[in-house]
């Protein structure tokens, strides 16, 4: 493998690279709507160090192969050529539920608090007459609770996503930190947070957001003027995130996604 | 002989009461029956429960014409396309009342409710605040003695709103490959009623050359309808993608009340059939387009 790193990559793809790096060769993985930069990460996975990662495509198509990627990551060009279609009720849960597969899950959050609760619910005080009604929970309400490991991703990192506590919690998180989650049965929860600025991950003991490597160009005091709660900040010296290699660039940019979809879920 | 299903629209939808709870197959841009959908608009149904896994254009149009008061599901989006900003306007004066469950949730309910059982459990949705907010969902010890459970209450949709391949005139319904959308496996046989559009009726013969398709037996359905391109403007895999073009049109228009009533005359209250809507969308030529599946807008 050609490790030699680029000289002009882009941030877009330093996201994808952080998180493919997340997912092994055993692994299976899924994808929901509007999941960009999760479905190029597990093909760029697939056509570099985790081969035989099985992608489960919007959550039907078994082991997806599309031509490229399409403007839509739930629709059929996505998922079409598959070598099986997963039925949503009867097969695609039952595999998820039971445990062993599907461990990690992508996870998009319209904002998130320093103990990486998601919140894709509504804004506001008030749930029932909300200042902004977002899309709903979907399958997140679901993979926060059952046991998965969560690898958040946000394309545009500041203050109103990154909140000191959520309007709403429809994804669990570590909740209120500290072994408040274990208490309640649950197993799993939030790993990493890869945004445009940082990688971050939690205290393995307070569960508190903290900063694991920064871009490069980015420094820690961006990072926490982009953050609205007190980022956890270790190291006076933060790594900087290990950026992609020719190789990788060239997959995303010629061969997974030479349309780049990738670019629309940036400056929203 | 079987009971014949085939039946006209205005006839199926018209079994549809005010209030009713209805289950309608969509996701996101995908599949939902919307001939069946403008439909009820047109026949001025008011006070609709709707229930729908992902719902996406559908569900805009009935919030913008009034039809919904609640909506019972996993989320609303149009993905590419963005919020439904008629349905989100509607639910952030508090017209629509909004039931939000995880998917796991809404399958419980809703497997509940084809099972004849008060409730299913699910482990989804522990540790959020989407519990303690419902009345339908409820923890409960596992009487075995396990960690606890979240109770999801059984829902019974009045009618389920689903569009398929094909079908023979007794309603045994077929979908190509297979049912492979997100909610049919379940809604349908959740509901007391089945209405079902179908871009084709075919002969029953020609249905036992694939029976592999077929996913719900003509007795469990209580109408079908021939609807060709029945899902437009949403795709209907294999066989059109989605109209990206039509979907803009009405984002153009959906925040402005003005704007939204003349847009539902031209494309919803006037025409009075298929082949009229069908012509007002851009005719044969754009359906050739759609059935290419030209979608990377």
């Amino acid at each position: 493998m050609n490790d030699e790193l680029s000289i002009d990559w882009t941030v877009d793809e330093l996201m994808i690279t952080s998180l493919s790096a997340t997912l092994d060769n055993d692994d299976q993985a899924c994808n929901g709507m509007a999941s960009f930069i999760p479905v190029i990460a597990f093909q760029l996975a697939r056509l570099t160090h985790a081969p035989d990662l099985v992608w489960v495509a919007s959550a039907i198509g078994l082991d997806a192969r599309p031509e490229r990627v399409p403007a839509s990551t739930l629709e059929a060009p996505l998922w079409r050529d598959s070598i099986m279609y997963l039925e949503q009720y009867s097969t695609f849960w039952d595999i998820v539920l039971k445990g062993s597969w599907l461990q990690k899950f992508c996870v998009g959050a319209a904002q998130l608090d320093r103990y990486g609760n998601g919140n894709n619910s509504v804004i506001g005080d008030d749930y029932h007459r909300p200042k902004v009604r977002l899309p709903g929970t979907a399958g997140l309400g679901d993979m926060g609770s059952i046991g998965k490991r969560l690898f958040f991703w946000n394309p545009n990192h500041n203050p109103r996503s990154f909140v000191e506590k959520v309007d709403f919690v429809s994804c669990a998180g570590w909740l209120g930190g500290g072994d408040e989650r274990e208490r309640l049965g649950l197993t799993g929860g939030p790993e990493l947070v890869i945004t445009n600025l940082c990688v971050m991950d939690f205290h393995p003991e307070t569960k508190h957001m903290r900063l694991k490597s920064v871009h490069p160009g980015v420094t820690a005091e961006e990072v926490q003027e982009a953050t609205g709660f007190e980022l956890l900040i270790e190291d006076s010296a933060v790594p900087e995130t290990r950026i992609p290699t020719i190789e990788q660039v060239g997959l995303i940019r010629d061969v997974i996604d030479p349309d780049g979809m990738r670019l629309r879920e940036f400056g929203r | 002989m079987p009971e014949e299903k085939l039946t006209s629209l205005k006839e199926a939808i018209g079994t549809v009461p005010d209030g009713a709870i209805v289950a309608i197959q969509n996701m996101a841009t995908q599949s939902a029956p919307m001939a069946a959908v403008r439909e009820l608009i047109r026949q001025g149904r008011t006070g609709l429960e709707v229930v729908a896994l992902v719902g996406g254009i559908p569900i805009d149009l009935m919030a913008a014409a009034g039809s919904m008061d609640r909506f019972t599901g996993a989320a609303v989006s149009m993905e590419q396309f963005g919020l439904c900003q008629a349905y989100r306007s509607a639910v952030e004066s508090g017209r629509i009342v909004v039931q939000e469950l995880s998917e796991t949730a809404l399958n419980a309910r809703l497997g509940a409710g084809a099972r004849s059982l008060p409730f299913l459990p699910t482990r989804g949705l522990i540790g959020t605040d989407l519990i303690a907010i419902n009345p339908d969902l409820l923890m409960i010890s596992d009487p075995f003695g396990g960690s606890d459970v979240v109770a999801c209450r059984a829902l019974i949709p009045d009618v389920a709103l689903i569009h398929c391949h094909r079908a023979d005139r007794f309603g045994n319904l077929q979908m190509e490959p297979t049912a492979v959308w997100p909610d049919i496996g379940i809604m349908p046989k959740a509901a007391n009623k089945v209405i079902a559009t179908v871009e084709e009726i075919v002969d029953t013969e020609a249905l036992r050359n694939s029976p592999e398709r077929t996913f719900l037996p003509g007795f469990m359905v209580d109408a079908v309808v021939e609807v060709p391109f029945g899902a437009h403007p949403t795709s209907f895999n294999p066989r059109y993608g989605y109209d990206t073009a039509f979907h803009h049109d009405w984002i153009a228009v959906a925040r402005d009340p003005e704007g939204a009533k003349l847009w539902m005359e031209r494309y919803v209250y006037e025409p009075e059939t298929q082949d009229e809507y069908l012509d007002r969308v851009g005719g044969a030529n754009r359906l050739e387009e759609l059935k290419r599946w030209e979608i990377t807008e």
